[in-house]
């Protein structure tokens, strides 16, 4: 297959896709074409719609590659179509999924050692929304669960992989307005 | 279910904006202006306390957790009356414990508004159809409609509160209290149909009771959470706000 061939069939595998497609299930369908070439097809085709200004890109989130539109138009794309619930989380929530994406796996426990106020009920929300999963159970007594993020957590925050979240000393170092407007 | 039946439940408040005693004393910390590792005790307690009157009234479930902190503080404070031995090498700071929790938990507040402020799937981009997200686009509570923060909102009420009992010192009046959330809840739209605009705490003016007031309260944030009546609260010395934004949810 030439590389504009397989270019094209990249693109509509993910376009197709409502998941993002990652570099592991392209690897497993096109056998004989090595990872490097498969990289730089998704490269190519990034730079492609990026350079063309269109109302959506090519994005790398939770390991794979997705078609996003961009944050600009939001508003509209809400107003046009009814059918979009606009998502919306709560500040609970979101201390919940910062404390476990930085400090995962926990328990519960831990997480309100943190928080300093109960969290079951958020716990349980979040795991509805696949926002949190159980990753097993601690080895100390009463063996309560370890939980971590999710894929769709990565998804929904527009994050590579885990390791794409900023560190805590760089939060506090490049957002300084935010340490003391808390 | 439909809001019309979440309504007309037997009230139980389930606030999980509430963000804990943490959040509050770290409120406090700014509302005052002091320094995190010098923090004046008595002040800070005193002050506290009076919120966690005000939590405690409207019965609210989360009460524990901040009792808790109260009597940590409390200890703190009993402990910084106490005379130093000279015999101790180091000295500790009774405070530090709290510091220390008190930053921690700073820390992923931050790291949570910096999540928030990313390019959020289902709020700022959008995939092609609709995901599975959609589903729980309408399950937080947090909604736009509030322009203000949760505490901004006790302290209004709060002075409602001290307001009232004052004045009731006066003129007391014996009445047999039976006010629901139902009844409140139509009277409030119909009172804001008229009105479409009010001002939070002149609401309560012509409540006498402190039961009333209550209900009041919980009945407001009941059509807040329900998008029913919107808050606004545009600069901090400004009175806050409510606003009609319509019914048609109930109606549904």
């Amino acid at each position: 297959m030439s590389n504009k061939d397989l270019k094209k069939l990249i693109e509509a595998i993910i376009f197709t896709s409502n998941k993002p497609v990652t570099i592991k299930e392209l690897n497993f369908y096109f056998k004989d074409i090595e990872t490097k070439e498969l990289r730089s097809v998704l490269k190519e085709l990034i730079a492609d719609w990026e350079n063309a200004e269109h109302g959506f890109n090519l994005v790398e989130v939770s390991n794979g590659y997705q078609l996003r539109t961009i944050s600009e138009y939001s508003d509209e794309i809400i107003n046009f179509n009814k059918e979009i619930k606009k998502f919306r989380i709560s500040k609970a929530s979101l201390e919940v999924l910062a404390i476990t994406a930085y400090k995962q796996p926990l328990t519960r426990l831990e997480i309100e050692q943190i928080r300093g106020v109960d969290c079951s009920g958020v716990i349980n929300q979040l795991l509805d929304k696949r926002l949190l999963e159980i990753r097993g159970r601690k080895d100390v007594p009463g063996k309560p669960f370890l939980y971590g993020t999710t894929g769709e957590f990565l998804e929904t925050f527009n994050l590579k992989s885990i390791k794409d979240l900023p560190t805590l000393q760089e939060i506090e170092d490049m957002e300084p307005e935010l340490k003391l407007d808390f | 279910m439909s809001n019309m039946e979440q309504l007309e439940l037997p009230y139980q408040v389930k606030l999980q904006v509430f963000e804990g005693p943490l959040d509050l004393l770290l409120q406090l910390i700014k509302k005052n202006k002091v320094d995190i590792y010098d923090i004046p005790i008595s002040k800070i307690t005193e002050q506290y306390l009076e919120y966690l009157d005000v939590i405690k009234q409207c019965n609210l479930e989360v009460v524990g957790d901040y009792l808790a902190l109260a009597a940590q503080l409390s200890l703190i404070k009993s402990r910084m009356l106490l005379p130093q031995m000279p015999s101790e090498d180091e000295v500790e700071d009774p405070r530090a414990e709290l510091v220390q929790l008190l930053l921690e938990y700073e820390r992923y507040k931050n790291a949570a508004e910096d999540l928030e402020s990313r390019d959020i799937l289902g709020k700022e981009v959008f995939i092609r159809g609709l995901s599975y997200f959609d589903e729980f686009g309408d399950a937080a509570q947090e909604t736009e409609i509030v322009k203000t923060d949760l505490w901004s909102l006790v302290e209004a009420f709060k002075e409602v509160c001290l307001r009232r009992q004052f004045e009731l010192t006066e003129d007391i009046v014996f009445t047999i209290e039976s006010f629901s959330i139902e009844e409140k809840t139509s009277e409030l739209i119909e009172f804001f149909k008229t009105n479409r605009k009010y001002d939070f705490k002149n609401i309560f003016n012509k409540m006498v009771s402190k039961a009333e007031i209550i209900i009041t309260f919980l009945t407001i944030l009941e059509l807040v959470k329900n998008e029913i009546i919107g808050i606004e609260h545009e600069n901090p010395e400004d009175e806050i706000e409510l606003f009609y934004i319509g019914d048609e949810r109930l109606e549904q």
